[in-house]
């Protein structure tokens, strides 16, 4: 914590990151709920097979970000994103996107753990089934694999046919993760998804980000600043709307740019 | 010296409320007495196999049984899929529309509506325009009666579940009609399966709307286009006749009616529980 209090000259730029080409790119993203603005002017770009994390005070619009890129928002009446969101350099803003496919490739874990009301085998078969027709062995292995990438075939693999919705909170959000993952998707978007478990469920969603990472690139909201620090490589600094710094997790951590950053993460406010 | 004044009014005011509810079940009780009493004395085999008889004979209630049985699931095939669909529709397509306010408030009137301007409606619509009594007219009046309960029921158990459940299969990348036939319905079956329970609770006792539109028939018969005998109107023609045989046919139907209704209710409240247990 010492450590974070040093300030070092503002050499590091914001925008500068640890490696990979851009998965997601951000351009001038504007936001609104009716007719209050909730994100201005946005630009930034996240890179391939990283950890990027958003953080900042409640209502700082880290959520509605995060709920842009899989157009999540558009289930509500009201809420407006305008400006580009590229997706392997393709505006996934467009109205011909279709959205169904972009949500297959863009999977989300919410902050509470939503288990469909099915069994656990059919929880990941589910979204499987929507866009592969697979013989039963291909299922099981994909329902297995998806299982093991998530840590919880071992505690459940004797189960499969017990509902989804009789497994601990922990336990629950790996399924969702598993059932994220089933389906293959290149990015994966996490919004506050160990707020609501125990530390040791939260050690185990974390150790599984950093698995994950080899593979997807991963994006995850969090209030937690430790948690940021833990597992992100990039962290974006976002405060009333607007993103105020965004660097490589270490820079922002220990020697960041701006005044708001610092006093946020020294928690002098938030 | 408060303390005890304050004590005092508490169990006065309690010693009111424990009289006021068994005053109301003292009632009940005499009713289900009187029924059970009454109806048991004319239960025998010969009321499911019987036609029902002429004046001062005997006979059973075969027909007014299996022409209830019959309106009854037909009236709940027709009145349930549009209820539901209209529920769906209110909860899910069209929640923040002005069209499913109005839905809702001309469903609530119609939920409250006496169910005799129902079968008048009917014997309006249908009974005249055919000529004759049917069953079919029947049907279509209990139905009426189905459809708000279902719409009323459904709409506010898809309510219930939760957004975040719809967010988690959207963002997965189903379709809408996906999420809401394989998650929403999911998580709202126990409540929706409860609502049409308790519409056939309902309807399975409705005399009033069935003497405007079936009417009553002596015969054995499933001619939907003819009328049909039904247990409630059947047990009011024969408790107001003067012949004895007739009278304890119309306690025995009763108390058919109320055990059936009693059955359907605790399978309600079992689904409706093990809902919540979830």
């Amino acid at each position: 914590m010492t450590q974070m209090m040093t300030i070092e000259p503002a050499t590091t730029h914001a925008t500068r990151h640890a490696t990979g080409r851009p998965k997601i790119e951000v351009r001038n993203l504007d936001f609104h709920y009716g007719t209050s603005r909730a994100l201005k002017d946005i630009s930034l770009s996240l890179p391939e097979r990283s950890v990027t994390a958003f953080i900042g005070p409640s209502g700082c619009g880290k959520s509605t970000l995060l709920r842009v890129f899989n157009r999540i928002y558009e289930l509500y009446p009201g809420q407006k994103a305008s400006g580009e969101v590229l997706l392997d350099g393709v505006n996934i803003l467009d109205r011909k996107q279709d959205l169904n496919l972009l949500r297959a490739k863009i999977g989300m874990v919410f902050q509470k753990p939503t288990p469909f009301p099915m069994t656990i085998y059919e929880n990941i078969a589910f979204g499987v089934r929507l866009y592969e027709k697979l013989t039963k062995a291909e299922l099981d292995g994909r329902v297995e694999d998806a299982l093991r990438r998530a840590a919880l075939w071992d505690e459940v693999k004797d189960k499969l046919d017990a509902s989804g919705l009789s497994l601990s909170g922990g336990q629950q959000q790996r399924l969702c993760i598993a059932r994220t993952v089933a389906v293959k998707p290149e990015v994966i978007l996490l919004d506050e998804p160990a707020s609501a478990l125990d530390p040791i469920s939260t050690a185990k969603i974390e150790e599984l980000i950093e698995e994950l990472q080899a593979d997807y690139t991963i994006v995850i909201v969090t209030h937690n600043m430790q948690q940021a620090a833990r597992v992100s490589r990039q962290t974006a600094f976002m405060y009333l709307g607007e993103l105020i710094e965004f660097a490589d997790t270490e820079t922002i951590f220990t020697s960041p740019r701006e005044k708001r950053t610092q006093d946020y993460i020294t928690g002098r406010f938030g | 010296m408060l303390y005890a004044r304050r004590r005092l009014r508490n169990t006065i005011m309690m010693g009111l409320c424990v009289a006021a509810a068994g005053f109301g079940l003292l009632w009940l009780l005499v009713i289900l007495g009187e029924l059970v009493w009454k109806g048991t004395a004319g239960l025998s085999i010969s009321v499911f196999t019987e036609m029902t008889p002429p004046p001062g004979d005997a006979g059973g209630l075969l027909n007014p049984i299996v022409g209830s049985l019959l309106m009854t699931g037909l009236a709940v095939l027709i009145g349930a899929p549009v209820g539901v669909l209209a529920g769906t529709y209110m909860a899910e397509y069209g929640r923040h529309t002005r069209l499913t306010g109005v839905v809702r408030f001309i469903n609530d009137i119609l939920l409250s509506a006496p169910s005799i301007i129902v079968g008048l409606f009917v014997y309006e619509v249908l009974v005249v325009t055919m000529g004759h009594f049917s069953g079919i007219a029947g049907v279509m009046a209990l139905a009426l009666i189905v459809l708000p309960v279902v719409v009323r029921t459904t709409e506010d158990m898809l309510l219930l579940v939760p957004d975040a459940l719809r967010e988690a299969g959207t963002a997965i990348g189903a379709p809408r009609w996906v999420v809401i036939r394989h998650v929403a319905y999911r998580a709202a079956r126990a409540g929706i399966t409860t609502g049409v329970l308790l519409a056939i609770a309902r309807i399975s006792g409705e005399t009033a709307p069935l003497l405007f539109t079936a009417l009553n028939n002596q015969f054995f018969s499933v001619n939907l286009g003819a009328p049909i005998a039904s247990l409630p109107v059947t047990i009011f023609q024969f408790a107001l006749s003067p012949y004895e045989e007739w009278q304890q046919l119309a306690w025995t139907g009763a108390l058919i009616i109320t055990f059936a209704v009693l059955a359907l209710s605790i399978v309600a409240r079992v689904l409706a529980g093990r809902g919540e247990s979830r």
